[in-house]
This record gives structure tokens, C-alpha cells and sequence, in this order.
């Protein structure tokens, strides 16, 4: 089985690395990015299955980010990172095609069930 | 209120500013009340006084002029009477002196017979003399013995030939009882000189008169000479033939009327002085009218004790003290009660408005709270959420490397981060729990199944604490329309805090009743220790918590109000320290009260 291909897309550097080193020690191919267009530039280049993505971010939002993500490829899964205590801002990316959401601080094992049920997803597309 | 000009400030003090405590509060309503007491006194007081005053004033002047204007009327009166006594004394004088009887009257018998028949009228007349144009007596008849007389230089003579009449002062003379000398000159018929009729009148002729005007009204009434002897007898002010006690008094007001008048037998207009003067006599303020005879070298006075001293002024004096004094009175009175009536409804006023400040700063409160709570929780939770992720990768750094001396111990430090990462990711999720609007579901809930819900959830916990849960449930009760499950959370919270409060072997009763047609009541009652008032005071202000460090947020009974003012209702608590809390919670019914 070859390792699940994913990107992160974070404005908080240490946050999106460490996860990132995380993901890579359980081996899963993933990529930190840490601004919306640099996520959506390199998305040709490494073509992730998941990405993870930051819903408040300082260049452009989320949200935007997650439209175009969609636009360039819908089979692409994305679970969104939400820093609001409320549930309301990742209900309404899941509404806008999000796989599905998960609030900061992370909790790994959490994360790590919810790619493995976006992999499924794919794998059952 | 801060436009009051300073001086009505310093009369009128606003009670609630600068306060401090309790006691100043109550100062500052003593203070206001009492200058409005003085601003409305002076408002009062003021005009009645300059009323009254006036009045006194006004009426005194009128009195005062009534009795100048009654003195002076009467004092004419008694003058025209007088001079029409001394005016018929002058002609029946002049009419025996005709210019023909001349030699009849040099005739003894004559002069005689016509002196009895004189008497038989005038009384008074003392004896005749007939005087030649030399100044010689030519004929005498009376008692004294006059005979042979020479009068040339005498000033009276002098005069009586110059103006025709003459009129002498009472004087003693050789005759020894006070007298007084008419005289008539006329020419003689055949030598072309004048001859003289002398009548010697006793003085008590012209007391006669004087007693005949004299009246009631006056206190005195008496003639004086030109320099102010009394010609006849005065009863309180002086001696006849002595200057009147009056004279020496000093004026302290004067009055002058200048009256013309007509003499009857002369035909002659002449204006005679009136003169109308107030003195202070022993003490006493009188007033003294004279008026100068037209036809006699004398002046009539008339002296009047004043009137002011007299019923009529005291009566009004009383009178107008009286309907003062009660005016005075009812208008204090009147002045208390509303000064007392306006202090109590600003105070009442004041009362409500800081009542209603407390009731709306609880929300204002919350939602500022909120904002900040939300900003820092928003802003902590990133770097927690790098915490979060670096301690993880420790962990897995350390799962994967072999055995070393510390590398329990290291595990176990870890975990500790890892657990304090997740109690700070309780907490700000709280703050923005608290902290959001979240949208209001609106269904149909029986509040009864909320209440035992609310249990079922605390059940375990309660039961380990030996802590009795009984419901008084009332099975009637309306369902109203809410969300259930923010309800859910407003029991909880408050249900939980008791078991909290209450530690362990306690009770706690949960009711439900129906208030009224519009609302229902929870009430969640135990019997744990209770709270101050100082801790009541508090309970819904976010952050404030009893419970040990580290157990509570603080925030949710704060939580607790808002959800239940999003609804509409109310919550109250009730607490006696050692005897337990209740918290009632009131919730409208209606859908509309919610929107």
C-alpha cells in the first residue's frame, strides 16, 4: 500500500510542521504550507488525496481556499482546522464540501481516524 | 441637573452626587430637603411679609389721613364759629357807636341806660368808655373807678383810629380779672376828628365760646395770642395767660392748609393759615391744629391725642397678625409636606434607577466579558495547539528511541503537559462557548422531562455522595417552547452547583410549577452550606467561582443568566448561609416571548 498523500495548509509554521512531522513519523506523505496560495500553487506538483486546512488564515480564508481546492479537483478530501470553539464555522465548510472538520488543539488520534475515513471515502468513490 | 446655576447648587444640593456611602446618601436628601424647605419658605414668606407690611403701612397712612382731614374739619369748624361770635361782639359794638350818637352817649344817663340795656344781652360786658379825638376819656360807665383817663400814646388807641376796630389780648390790667377791650373808632359828624367806643369784655365771655365749640373729639381746645399765651383756660396743655406746654415741643410734622375764606359781615375774602402739626408729647404722639382768626388777634388750637393708639388701629393691628401668623403657619406646613413628598419621590426615583443600573449592567457585563473572554481564548489556542503537536511529537520521539535512565520519568512529564493542554482546551472552548451567539431552537418541551433528564446525568455523581435527589414535580405544568437542550444546560449547571456545594450527605429538591398563564417556574432547591450575600452578589459575574482551583471556570452560572435572559426569563437565587440555596428560574410560555 503505497502512503496517503497530504498537504497542510497552515499559517502557524510550528503548528503545521510539527503536525506534519507527526504525520510523516506514521507514515503518511505529508507537506506543510503556509499560506492559502502557496498551498493552491504547489497542489499540481505533489496531487495530495487529504488536505488539511486552516480555516482563518491572513492571505485569503478557508473557505476560498477550500473552493478552489474543489474546483481544481473534487475528489481531493479536505478536513478543515477550525481555532473557534464553535462547531457553526466547520458545519458550514462541510456544507461547502469539506469532508470534514476538526477543532485546534488537535488531537492526533482524532485527526488520525478522520484521514483514514477520508481515505476510505476515496477509495470507495 | 448639572445646568443649575451655582447658587441654587449650593442651596440645592443633588443628593446622589458625590456619594460615598450610605450615610452620605442619606445627608444628601437631609440637605435637599432642607433647601427646598428654605427656597420655599423664601418664596412664600416673602410676599406674604411685603404683603402685610404694605397693608400696615397703607392702612396706618389712611388712618392717619382720616384724622388730619377730621381735625382740620373740625378745626374749621370751631374757627368760623368762634369768629362768628367775635364778628356779632364787633357789630353790636359798632352799631351803638353810630356816628350820631356821639354826644348822646358824653350824657351819663345815657351812657348808662344804654350799658344796662347792653349787659342785659352781653352779660359779660364789664364797662363803656367814650374817648375823644384827642385821646381823653369823655364818658365812663362801670364798676371801676376810670374816670378821666388819657389813652393818646397807647398803641391800641394809635391803632383803633388808624383801622377803625381794634381787638386786645385777655390781659389782667388794673381791672385785676382777665379781660379783654373792644374798640370802634367814628368820625364825628360836626368836627371832622374821630372819637373812640371802648367796651371792656371779661375773659370768661371768650371762654363761654371756647366751651360752646369745644367737643368730644378734641382733647383740648383753648385760644392763644400771637406769641402763644393761652387767652383762655386750656385743660391739659397749659395756663390761661401762660404760654401753652406745647409751644417749647418740638415739630416732628407739619402740615400747612391755606384757607380762603369769606367773612360775612365784611364781605371780604381773606385766607386764613391753618396749620396741622404732630408732636411727641410725655410720650404720647399728638397732634395740634391752628388756625388763625380772621378777625382777632388770636389763634384757635386744637390738640388730638392720636387716633393710631386708638381701638380701631390696635383691632387692625391683631387682625392682620393673625391672618399673618396662620398664613405663616399653614404655609410651613403645606412647605414640610411637599418638601417631604418631593425628597421621597427622588429618593424612591433614585432608588428605582440604581436598581435598574444593577439590573442592566449584569448583561452589559457579560457581553464586554464575553468579547475579551473570546479574544484571548481565541489567541491562546494557537499556541496551545503548538504545545499540543510539539509535546506529541516528543511522545513519539520517545516511543521510538531504546531505554534510557529517564525516559519514564520523561513519559510522565509529558503526559502531564498533554493532560494541562487539554484542561486549557476545556477552558477556552468554554470561553467561546460562552462567548458565541448560538442560534435558538425553537421547539415545543415538557419541562418536567428536562428536569428528570437533567438527573439522569448527575444521577451516578449524586449517588456517590449520598446525595438525595427528590422531584416536586407539577404534572399539569404547561410545556412551553424553548431549546431543549440550552435548557438542558441551565438545569445542569445550577443542579450540578449544588452537588458541588453540597459535598457529600445532602438533598437537593427540584420543582416545577406553573406561575401564571404566561410562565412557568423551576426551582432548584438544596441544603448544602449556602452563600453570603457578599457571594450572592457575584454569582452570575463571569469568572467568579467558590469552588477550589482548578474545578471551576466561573463561568457557568454566568452562562446560566445569559441563556436564560436569551429566553426571556428569570433567574433569582435565594440563599441563608447554613440553611442552603435555591435558584428560581421563571421561562415564558409563549413562542413569541422569546423572539
Amino acid at each position: 500500500m503505497t502512503s496517503i498523500k497530504l498537504l497542510i495548509i497552515d499559517d502557524e509554521v510550528e503548528f503545521a510542521a510539527t503536525l506534519c512531522q507527526r504525520l510523516q513519523l506514521r507514515g503518511i506523505d505529508a507537506t506543510d504550507m503556509h499560506s492559502g496560495g502557496e498551498g493552491l500553487a504547489i497542489l499540481k506538483e505533489i496531487a495530495p488525496e487529504i488536505v488539511i486546512l486552516d480555516l482563518k488564515m491572513p492571505d485569503m480564508s478557508g473557505l476560498d481556499v477550500l473552493a478552489e481546492i474543489k474546483k481544481h479537483d473534487p475528489d481531493i478530501e479536505v478536513i478543515m482546522l477550525t481555532g473557534h470553539g464553535s462547531a457553526g464555522a466547520g458545519i458550514e465548510a462541510m456544507e461547502k464540501g469539506a469532508f470534514d472538520y476538526i477543532m485546534k488543539p488537535v488531537d492526533l488520534q482524532e485527526l488520525l481516524a478522520k484521514i483514514n475515513l477520508a481515505v476510505d471515502k476515496r477509495s470507495k468513490a | 441637573m448639572k445646568e443649575h446655576s451655582s447658587w441654587l447648587t449650593k442651596i440645592l444640593p443633588a443628593p446622589s452626587d458625590n456619594i460615598i456611602s450610605g450615610a452620605d446618601l442619606d445627608r444628601g436628601y437631609k440637605n435637599f430637603s432642607r433647601g427646598l424647605f428654605v427656597i420655599l419658605t423664601v418664596l412664600v414668606l416673602v410676599p406674604l411679609t411685603i404683603i402685610t407690611l404694605l397693608s400696615h403701612q397703607q392702612y396706618k397712612q389712611l388712618l392717619q389721613q382720616k384724622e388730619l382731614d377730621q381735625l382740620f374739619l373740625n378745626l374749621e369748624q370751631a374757627q368760623s364759629t368762634i369768629e362768628e361770635f367775635v364778628a356779632e361782639l364787633q357789630s353790636v359794638i359798632k352799631f351803638v357807636a353810630r356816628d350820631d350818637h356821639y354826644l348822646e352817649l358824653l350824657n351819663p344817663k345815657e351812657l348808662q341806660d344804654l350799658f344796662v340795656r347792653l349787659q342785659s344781652e352781653y352779660p359779660g360786658f364789664v364797662d363803656i368808655e367814650v374817648i375823644d379825638s384827642e385821646g381823653m376819656q369823655k364818658a365812663y360807665f362801670g364798676p371801676y373807678q376810670l374816670e378821666g383817663h388819657k389813652y393818646t400814646d397807647q398803641t391800641w388807641y394809635r391803632e383803633v383810629m388808624l383801622r377803625g376796630v381794634y381787638i386786645s389780648n385777655v390781659f389782667s390790667g388794673f381791672r385785676n380779672v382777665p379781660h379783654f377791650v373792644i374798640a370802634v373808632s367814628r368820625k364825628h359828624p360836626q368836627q371832622k376828628a374821630s372819637w373812640v367806643l371802648r367796651v371792656t369784655i371779661d375773659g370768661q365771655t371768650l371762654q363761654n365760646y371756647v366751651d360752646t365749640v369745644s367737643t368730644t373729639y378734641a382733647d383740648d381746645i383753648f385760644l392763644v395770642d400771637q406769641s402763644f399765651t393761652a387767652q383762655t383756660r386750656p385743660q391739659k396743655y397749659g395756663k390761661i395767660g401762660e404760654k401753652s406746654v406745647l409751644y417749647d415741643v418740638r415739630d416732628t410734622e407739619k402740615k400747612n392748609f391755606r384757607k380762603r375764606v369769606v367773612e360775612r359781615y365784611m364781605m371780604v375774602q381773606k385766607a386764613s393759615d391753618m396749620m396741622i402739626v404732630k408732636k411727641s408729647f410725655q410720650g404720647r404722639q399728638i397732634l395740634q391744629g391752628v388756625s388763625d382768626l380772621t378777625n382777632a388777634p388770636w389763634k384757635l388750637v386744637m390738640v388730638k391725642e392720636q387716633y393710631l393708639y386708638a381701638d380701631a388701629w390696635f383691632a387692625f393691628k391683631m387682625r392682620l397678625t393673625t391672618i399673618f401668623l396662620s398664613c405663616t403657619i399653614v404655609s410651613l406646613f403645606v412647605i414640610v409636606e411637599i418638601g417631604k413628598a418631593i425628597t421621597n419621590h427622588l429618593r424612591e426615583s433614585d432608588m428605582k434607577r440604581e436598581q435598574f443600573l444593577v439590573e442592566a449592567e449584569q448583561p452589559n457585563k457579560l457581553a464586554s466579558i464575553g468579547r475579551l473572554a473570546a479574544g484571548v481564548a481565541h489567541e491562546i489556542n494557537n499556541p496551545l495547539a503548538i504545545i499540543n503537536q510539539k509535546t506529541g511529537l516528543v511522545q513519539d520521539f520517545l516511543e521510538m528511541s531504546d531505554d534510557f535512565a529517564y525516559k519514564g520519568a520523561m513519559g510522565e512529564a509529558l503526559n502531564g503537559i498533554q493532560n494541562s493542554v487539554e484542561r486549557c482546551k476545556k477552558i477556552t472552548h468554554r470561553l467561546l462557548g460562552f462567548a458565541r451567539h448560538a442560534d435558538v431552537v425553537n421547539e415545543e418541551v415538557d419541562i418536567n422531562v428536562i428536569v428528570r433528564e437533567v438527573v439522569d446525568f448527575l444521577a451516578k455523581e449524586a449517588s456517590y455522595n449520598q446525595i438525595k435527589i427528590t422531584f416536586a414535580l407539577d404534572p399539569d405544568i404547561s410545556k412551553i417552547y424553548s431549546d431543549r437542550g440550552q435548557l438542558l444546560q441551565i438545569f445542569l449547571n445550577i443542579t450540578n452547583n449544588a452537588i458541588d456545594a453540597i459535598g457529600r450527605n445532602g438533598e437537593i429538591v427540584l420543582s416545577s410549577r406553573q406561575l401564571d398563564e404566561k410562565n412557568v417556574q423551576v426551582s432548584i432547591a438544596d441544603n448544602g452550606p449556602g452563600m453570603s450575600a457578599q457571594v450572592q452578589q457575584h454569582i452570575f459575574d463571569p469568572f467568579f467561582t467558590t469552588k477550589e482551583t482548578g474545578k471551576g471556570t466561573g463561568l457557568g452560572l454566568s452562562i446560566t443568566y445569559g441563556l436564560v435572559k436569551k429566553f426571556g426569563g428569570k433567574i433569582i437565587v435565594i440563599s441563608e448561609v447554613g440553611k442552603g440555596t435555591t435558584f428560581e428560574i421563571t421561562l415564558p410560555i409563549t413562542k413569541s416571548s422569546q423572539e
